[in-house]
């Protein structure tokens, strides 16, 4: 199968990962010990189980030949208890401790991407908030987090396993430790990196021909009523058969892999069982070893499959885990916004009161798009002028807010605030000066104080009050029983669209911003709530530069408060660049 | 949704499973046989080893006399590698071609449920189930129910033979078999809480991971970053202390099984190894031999192996029951009987369409349209307005038979296809010509053009490097809003259809490709097609030969253009 690897080996994509894992050392290395100490412990309790039962046996012989024997029984019978406990209580620790380390690595992995994914700019964000992404981001964030305990512990201990127990025999028979611990490595290297190369393509496209699947029954739920006006469900259909195909095509071959593993897995411990009860007969011949100590050296082969039974699974899906890694990686390497290229040192060269704003020739393109999101824009605001920028959804609006918010960076033409070039601000100061309304509200699945203290970390409650007061939601607040502590529900779901509008209109209220950026203040209100906010919102607005971003200037019957001046902007370009277009009526 | 059914839906879910493990019951038959072949080759094997040290060590053999006996067991060994192999191969096409099976029939299902039934769900949601839950049913048909019948049989054949080599021992064995339902009921029950709990943990905090995610815009606006990564950590890890203290417990009943498996080991070795000793004169014991013994310790570990593997593909059930119950809530929808009736011609002379006193209702909300007396004559151009839920949509579903009528009676002219268009338009990955072959699988290029020009796109697509070969990627992106309402649009060009149905084709477009759409609309008219238009917008009121009024689920004027 063709491998569409990009450049970089499975070692290279692993390799931030596993820098992660390595800060926390100490507990992998205490976990892959316990997993040793239940393997040892399973050897040593069938081990030593032969031996004695080998041993009784022959005594026993000789006891009836009336030969004078004897054999000392409570140490090796303490032996067995000891063993049968220690398994046991070995496993169990083995996995509460695992299982509390793979959690702490969640916990970990997930601060990481979510550290990277607040790196990331308005364009990478926006088509990665899609619902089915974050799916696969956490699905991806899982699939790595197994690493650890699916993959490099078990082959490390197995491993061991394999160089301790060969150790172990060669003590009593060189040749005999020899011998099976080549086996056994040569059995382990297919078991681990074999399977892994033969499942790599396989395994890696199973995440993107469920993606594909996904993507066309999206489709055919949504398109559902043009596929059948137009009979075209059919044809749809052998569309999804072909793909559903292709990916049974992939399990197949993988599941057919790891029963080739699992098979192999039985007959390398099985033959190695009998390499070393050959060469261990031989040497029993020899008189070079003992009876017991040669059934001993088999049986304790017999244990080893438990370390190696889980290999095949893990390894042939280790595609699956690298994709998960590579597209982890691929997000890390986006976080390259240009962030402030030539800083301004000086904050104090950041004139204080109202922000000029100014857009110079400004081209913007999305990736794929078909056409410029921002076509040849420029546009000035004056300190302390409020602009209303017009245009229907996908003219391009939201694009101007996006790059004045530095969430994204155009692709021709040069953007400054108070004569300072938007790359050259601080982020902190960008932050505190320039201060937006967005169409989409976030808010968190919180109480409203802390959605509220987003905007003002250490804002006391009386000016969260004067906040709520300010939009008009203090009297709602004060009749919620849990107050300021109230839920919000996700996304805000507990509280109606308008509520939610004015929640992020009081965040606002909490900062003192020289430059407010509002998307539709007014949007979801009633008129009477509009009405009396848009009288306070123009208070609060004076000595502030303000960018109105409205649908159409004369819809809805509420205005924001005391437009300057009017532009509009169709398909990504101003139309009417330049010219003063007298201010409306100020709406009703 | 599915939550709330499932309290009841137990076992209606377990039958389901059960039902569809009996379509494929000679692929899972195999597979259990396999591993009965695999445990008899296992048996076979231990009894040859035991056999080999006791010719040596007893009968003081040389190893060169046991090359035979050897031999068999290399072959044993194939025999079981071979069994392990089939058993997967076979458990696993069973679970392919049942998830197969199980996608086909909800796609059949969803295809009867219909465009109006999907109307009102998440589709996204409604496509991961269909993925997701889907294939998570492959565990429980690839390993856990060839497990299940191999966790009964395999113990049985270890018991027998011990049983004939020394019924002591076998006792020992036999002793903790009346424990093993117990053992399983043990380990299920962790199993399933440990399944419930941390999928239900795991679910919030994958929820609030999701959470400031999604807000992670205003959280950059407001410099909060790397506050919110703090708590992102500190969430994650205080879900590790809560998980922490069930997994205690949930681990414990493993541990029982485990400390089961450890002891049998231990007490049949000291059993035995006192036997041999003639220490034990009770019972069988003084007939012990090295042989016999042996191999009643090699196979104590094996008595308990099918119930280990069976409690490791524990979660693959609990998985599949609740993928299970997910799906069968799509099963249970009832599709709309009066949909998939054949439809009567209309009776005026010259009609296409005919409503007679139809009306549509809902489940839940009882009547939401008609009834409805509506004739539609070809090539007339019939504008739907009144405010948003007053039943326009529910209309033209009917008149397009997404809905059925619940009373009253749709007749269709014989043969008669037709077009529609609604806000969200279909998009599929594939080239632009192959979201216009949609409407027209043998369209000519030429008449694509024709169609792309008619609908306000040729423009675009002109200057276009790849033309009509030009990719719109997945989900539509590099299309805009308004770009994507003329690909629907120029559809309806190129199909044949005499009818077109278009459900608020202008909403959410600018102003300047408003007045092209409503330019090509105004030409379809021209061609002499019969649309139904549900719009607000003058221009195409004007259009109207006939303006309905709609206003809570009624027709409440007509006016004639």
């Amino acid at each position: 199968m063709a491998d569409p690897r990009p450049a970089g080996s499975p070692l290279a994509t692993l390799r931030p990962w596993l820098a992660l894992l390595d800060r926390r050392r100490g507990r992998l290395w205490a976990g892959a010990a316990l997993m040793a100490l239940t393997l040892a412990c399973a050897i040593g309790l069938l081990a030593l189980s032969g031996w004695f039962i080998t041993a009784t046996g022959l005594t026993g012989l000789l006891l009836a030949a009336g030969v004078a024997a004897s054999l000392e029984v409570y140490v090796p019978g303490g032996g067995i208890r000891f063993f049968a406990v220690a398994r046991t209580l070995s496993r169990y620790l083995e996995r509460l401790y695992n299982h509390d380390t793979v959690l702490r690595l969640l916990a970990d992995l997930r601060a990481r991407l979510f550290g990277v994914l607040a790196g990331l700019d308005a364009q990478s964000l926006s088509r990665r908030r899609a619902s089915d992404w974050l799916n696969r981001l956490t699905a991806d964030i899982d699939t790595l987090d197994s690493l650890y305990l699916r993959l490099l512990a078990p082959a490390g201990v197995g491993l061991v396993a394999i160089l301790g127990l060969s150790a172990f025999l060669a003590l009593f028979a060189p040749r005999v430790g020899l011998a099976v611990g080549t086996l056994l490595l040569v059995g382990w290297l297919w078991l681990t990196l074999g399977q892994a190369r033969l499942g790599l393509g396989a395994s890696r496209s199973q995440v993107t021909e469920l993606e594909a699947l996904r993507g066309r029954l999206v489709e055919r739920l949504q398109g559902m009523a043009e596929l059948e006006a137009y009979a075209s469900l059919a044809s749809h259909r052998r569309e999804l058969a072909a793909i559903e195909a292709r990916l049974y095509l992939g399990q197949r071959r993988l599941g057919l892999l790891v029963a080739l593993g699992n098979a192999l897995a039985s007959l390398v411990v099985g033959l190695s069982m009998l390499l070393v009860l050959w060469l261990a007969a031989q040497a029993w011949a020899a008189g070079v070893l003992s009876g017991p100590l040669m059934v001993m050296m088999a049986l304790a082969l017999l244990a080893m499959s438990e370390s190696l039974s889980s290999l095949p699974a893990a390894f042939t899906w280790l595609g699956a885990t690298l994709g998960a890694a590579e597209r982890l990686n691929e997000l890390e390497t986006r976080v390259e916004r240009p962030l402030p290229v030539a800083c301004v040192d000086d904050v104090t060269e950041l004139a204080d009161g109202p922000l000029a704003v100014e857009l110079e020739r400004v081209t913007l393109r999305y990736p794929g798009a078909l056409a410029a999101a921002l076509d040849d824009v420029t546009l000035h605001i004056a300190p302390g002028e409020r602009l209303a920028l017009c245009g229907a959804s996908g003219a391009g609006k939201s694009s101007v807010a996006d790059l004045l918010l530095r969430q994204l960076t155009p692709d021709v033409g040069v953007l400054r605030l108070g004569g300072v070039a938007l790359a050259a601000w601080p982020e902190a100061a960008l932050r505190q000066r320039v201060a937006a309304l967005t169409q989409r509200i976030d808010l968190l699945d919180d109480s409203l104080a802390a959605n509220l203290r987003l905007a003002a970390p250490e804002a006391e409650e009386g000016a969260l009050w004067r906040a709520l007061a300010w939009v008009g939601l203090d009297d709602w607040a004060q009749e919620l029983s849990e107050g300021l502590a109230t839920r919000v529900g996700e996304g805000g779901q507990r509280l109606s669209g308008g509520q939610a509008r004015r929640l992020a209109l009081a965040r606002l209220h909490l900062r003192e911003p020289s430059l407010v950026i509002l998307d539709e203040p007014f949007a979801g209100l009633d008129a009477d709530t509009a009405q009396a906010l848009a009288s306070r919102l123009d208070a609060w607005l004076a000595g502030r530069s303000v960018l109105y971003l409205v649908h159409q200037i004369d819809a809805g019957p509420i205005q924001p408060p005391a437009i300057d001046r009017t532009l509009t902007l169709s398909e990504g370009r101003l139309l009417t660049p330049h010219s003063e277009t007298p201010p409306p009526a100020g709406g009703e | 949704m599915a939550a709330a059914e499932a309290v009841g839906g137990g076992r209606d879910v377990r039958r389901w499973l059960t039902a569809l493990a009996a379509g494929e019951r000679r692929r899972l038959g195999l597979a259990v046989v396999a591993g009965v072949i695999s445990t008899l080759a296992t048996l076979g094997q231990l009894t040859l080893l035991a056999g080999v040290i006791s010719q040596l060590l007893v009968e003081q053999a040389t190893p060169a006399s046991q090359l035979p006996a050897l031999t068999a067991m290399v072959g044993l060994l194939l025999v079981r590698a071979l069994a392990i192999f089939s058993q997967e191969r076979l458990g696993r096409s069973a679970s392919l071609a049942i998830r197969s099976r199980v996608r086909g029939e909800l796609l059949d299902h969803l295809d009867r449920l219909g465009p109006g039934w999907l109307a009102g769900r998440h589709s996204a949601g409604l496509a991961s189930q269909l993925v997701e839950q889907v294939e998570a049913l492959d565990g429980y048909f690839a390993r856990f129910r060839p497990s299940l019948a191999l966790s009964v049989i395999s113990p049985l054949l270890v018991l027998l033979v011990a049983l004939w080599l020394d019924w002591l021992a076998a006792l020992f064995l036999l002793l903790s078999a009346p424990l093993i339902p117990l053992f399983m009921a043990l380990v299920g029950m962790g199993a399933e809480r440990l399944n419930r709990e941390q999928f239900e943990a795991v679910a919030r905090l994958s929820g609030h991971f999701i959470d400031r995610v999604r807000a992670i815009t205003t959280l950059q606006l407001f410099g909060r970053t790397a506050a919110a990564t703090g708590e992102v950590h500190a969430a994650a890890d205080d879900y590790r202390r809560r998980s922490m203290r069930t997994l205690r417990i949930a681990f414990l009943s493993s541990a029982v099984l485990e400390f089961f498996a450890s002891v049998a080991i231990a007490v049949v070795a000291i059993y035995v190894g006192f036997g041999l000793l003639g220490y034990i004169t009770y019972g069988p014991s003084p007939e012990l031999t090295l042989f016999s013994g042996l191999l009643v310790l090699l196979l104590a570990p094996e008595f308990f192996q099918p119930l280990r593997t069976l409690a490791q593909h524990y979660h693959d059930r609990a998985a599949a029951l609740g993928a299970a119950d997910g799906l069968l809530a799509i099963l249970e929808a009832m599709p709309d009987p009066t949909r998939e009736a054949k439809a009567r011609p209309p009776q005026a002379p010259g009609a296409l369409l005919e409503l007679a006193h139809a009306s549509v209702s809902h489940p839940g909300r009882g009547r939401v349209l008609g009834p409805v007396d509506l004739g539609l004559m070809a090539g007339e151009v019939v504008v739907l307005t009144g405010p948003s839920g007053a039943g326009k949509s529910t209309l033209l579903q009917l008149l397009a038979g997404f809905v059925g009528p619940g009373a009253g009676e749709r007749r269709l002219a014989a043969d008669t296809a037709f077009a529609w268009m609604d806000q969200r338009p279909l998009l599929i990955q594939g080239s632009l010509a192959d979201n216009l072959r949609l409407a027209a699988p043998e369209a000519s290029a030429r008449a694509m053009d024709e169609a792309l020009g008619k609908a306000g796109l040729g423009e675009l697509v002109q200057v276009l490097p790849e033309g009509l070969d030009t990719r719109v990627g997945e989900r539509g992106v590099g299309l805009s809003g308004g770009q994507a309402q003329r690909l629907a649009l120029a559809r309806v060009f190129l199909s044949e259809a005499p009818l077109a149905l278009l459900d608020e084709p202008t909403a959410s477009l600018d102003a300047e490709t408003e007045a092209r759409v409503i330019v090509a609309l105004q030409a379809l008219a021209e061609e002499g097609r019969t649309l139904v238009i549900a719009t607000h917008h003058p221009a195409l009121i004007a259009m109207a030969g006939r303006c309905l009024a709609i206003e809570g689920g009624l027709v409440t004027g007509v006016s004639h253009g």
